[in-house]
């Protein structure tokens, strides 16, 4: 599958805004928060700045853009249309607890908002998962690995920027820093898994299933329709990645999640937390957009068999 | 709304049965789909780069060629790639905005281009490859099973068969109600055993393909066919055989 800036974009950026928004209002809703004011609210205020940033990038990936508010019409049966309902619910909720921190810090209403701001969040990336999962004809996304892994890496770039802030605005090192790199280390672990398992898939049918004949009869290209790639195969027959794919995955998994699980250790032992939390958020971005690149660039169509290339 | 529709009984399945057997690979059909579809109210279906080295456009239909090896020699099999207006259409429930239909009817699916916001999740759906996005118009474009032709009644009724249908000249394609068991197609199907593509996805779609006839003539060394013969006509040329090869 063609990795599209938007959509990488799209899908990176709200992860890092929607699990900051998710570990701000698991803190509120246990009561954890720390006692600063500005705390919560900046990180809300965060979270809602990069959530606006991937939603507007997602835009860009439209045919028409001016037609977008269309697509919250259908979440009766579209992932895609689920997620954006999803995303523009996390607003009002996010703000609501904003105005009950100031209000009502601490109490009831604070806590259910921050239960609220939590499920929203992460129903949200949840949406964006089964978006990927659902697709039958595409066997390294239609799995079940998918959906846990991509809440499983919002968890933790939604808890490295939770522990940036933390160190940042308060000067603390300690659970936060360690719950990133436990975070840091399940998204490796998850990682792994998934490409062991996708590895180990075997193809979902062959070009003779394709058309028509018993499976496992011997078939081969003889002339395709054009000259010319079309958009078939530009969207769904993409390949170039697969020649550096290993050297990808060490990249991905060093930069996204090796580095930050190292440098959050650091942190949490107050040995330069600053910087260490700063780098290890700047490898995470560079890593996580690695990933996600790879998670499209190695996924292969079923509809790329009639033109005679592997799935 | 892109829910699937509940289909009410009796009604129509319309789609193609397409015959490996005849069809010659000849892209008429493809190439009267797409001039069809290019003129008249259903807009323009885009060609970029035309004159230029990459020339590439959106095309409903897009007929490949293969070849299926076979004892003696290999067999040519011409595939017409289109829509199959399937039963589970994914394509269709993926739709966010709801552009993206099937009718309840007589099963065609299709995209309302008033609406689409070109997201293209709906080509991410299909495992045929058949929905081809419009760079110009900024939407997704598919087979519409020419309901623009289908149901016009200022066509004679004769004519009011998909352009594929009309244009081919080995007759491959056929049009008609797979859900009526007593229609030219559904007994097409029966009798020819009508093959689903990737029928293991679960698609359910309801154009069917005719298989291709594996090829009867054994091709066994000429020599062989002779020695193995009787009588007195095989004895001479058994005689004459061997004074040839002197």
């Amino acid at each position: 599958m063609r990795p599209s800036a938007s959509i990488l974009l799209l899908t990176t950026v709200t992860g890092f805004a929607f699990g900051l928004l998710a570990w701000v209002g698991a803190y509120t809703a246990l009561g954890l928060l720390p006692a600063e004011p500005h705390f919560a609210l900046t990180g809300i205020a965060v979270g809602l700045f990069l959530a606006s940033v991937g939603l507007a990038a997602s835009l860009l990936h439209l045919g028409r853009m001016d037609r977008a508010w269309r697509a919250f019409s259908q979440w009766r049966s579209s992932w895609l249309s689920r997620e954006g309902v999803g995303a523009v619910l996390i607003y009002p909720v996010a703000i609501l607890l904003a105005a009950a921190l100031r209000l009502d810090h601490g109490g009831i209403v604070t806590r259910l908002l921050g239960a609220a701001l939590m499920v929203t969040s992460l129903a949200t990336v949840l949406c964006t998962a089964m978006i990927y999962a659902s697709l039958k004809p595409i066997r390294q996304w239609h799995n079940s690995h998918t959906a846990p892994d991509y809440l499983i890496y919002a968890a933790f770039s939604g808890a490295l920027l939770f522990a940036v802030l933390d160190t940042v605005l308060l000067g603390t090192t300690g659970s936060a820093d360690l719950i990133a790199a436990a975070a840091a280390a399940a998204a490796l672990i998850a990682k792994r898994a998934y490409w062991h398992h996708v590895d180990a898939q075997t193809p979902l049918a062959s070009l003779a299933a394709a058309i028509g004949l018993p499976k496992d009869r011997e078939v081969r290209p003889l002339d395709a329709p054009h000259f010319t790639e079309n958009y078939v195969l530009r969207e769904m027959g993409f390949v170039v990645a697969r020649r550096h794919g290993a050297r990808l995955r060490r990249i991905a998994l060093g930069l996204g999640f090796g580095a930050p699980l190292g440098l959050c250790l650091l942190a949490s032992l107050s040995v330069l937390p600053r910087a260490a939390t700063a780098v290890a958020l700047a490898c995470a971005v560079m890593g996580l957009l690695t990933e996600r690149w790879l998670f499209f660039a190695e996924a292969t169509h079923v509809s790329a068999l009639y033109y005679g290339r592997r799935v | 709304m892109t829910m699937l529709p509940k289909v009410p009984p009796g009604a129509k399945k319309l789609g193609l049965v397409i015959d490996l057997d005849t069809c010659v690979g000849c892209h008429a059909c493809a190439v009267s789909c797409k001039e069809w579809n290019s003129g008249g109210e259903a807009g323009l279906l885009p060609d970029y780069d035309k004159q230029g080295p990459e020339p590439d456009g959106v095309w409903y239909n897009r007929v490949h060629s293969y070849e299926a090896p076979e004892q003696g020699c290999s067999r040519t099999i011409n595939l017409p790639r289109s829509c199959l207006h399937c039963e589970d259409a994914l394509c269709v429930t993926v739709c966010p905005t709801g552009a993206s239909y099937k009718r309840a009817e007589d099963g065609i699916v299709l995209i309302d281009p008033e609406i689409c916001i070109g997201c293209k999740l709906c080509s991410w759906a299909c495992p045929y490859g058949a929905r081809e996005f419009d760079e110009e118009a900024g939407v997704m474009r598919k087979c519409t099973l020419c309901v623009d032709r289908i149901y016009d009644p200022n066509l004679p009724e004769a004519e009011r068969e998909p352009a594929c249908v009309a244009a081919c000249p080995t007759r491959a394609r056929h049009f008609g109600d797979l859900a009526d068991p007593e229609s030219g197609v559904s007994k097409l199907v029966a009798a020819r055993g009508g093959k689903t593509l990737l029928e293991e996805l679960g698609y359910r779609p309801t154009n069917k393909y005719l298989p291709a006839r594996t090829a009867t003539i054994k091709a066994e060394p000429r020599e062989a066919a002779a020695e193995a013969r009787d009588g007195v006509g095989a004895a001479l040329l058994k005689l004459l055989d061997r004074a040839l090869s002197r």
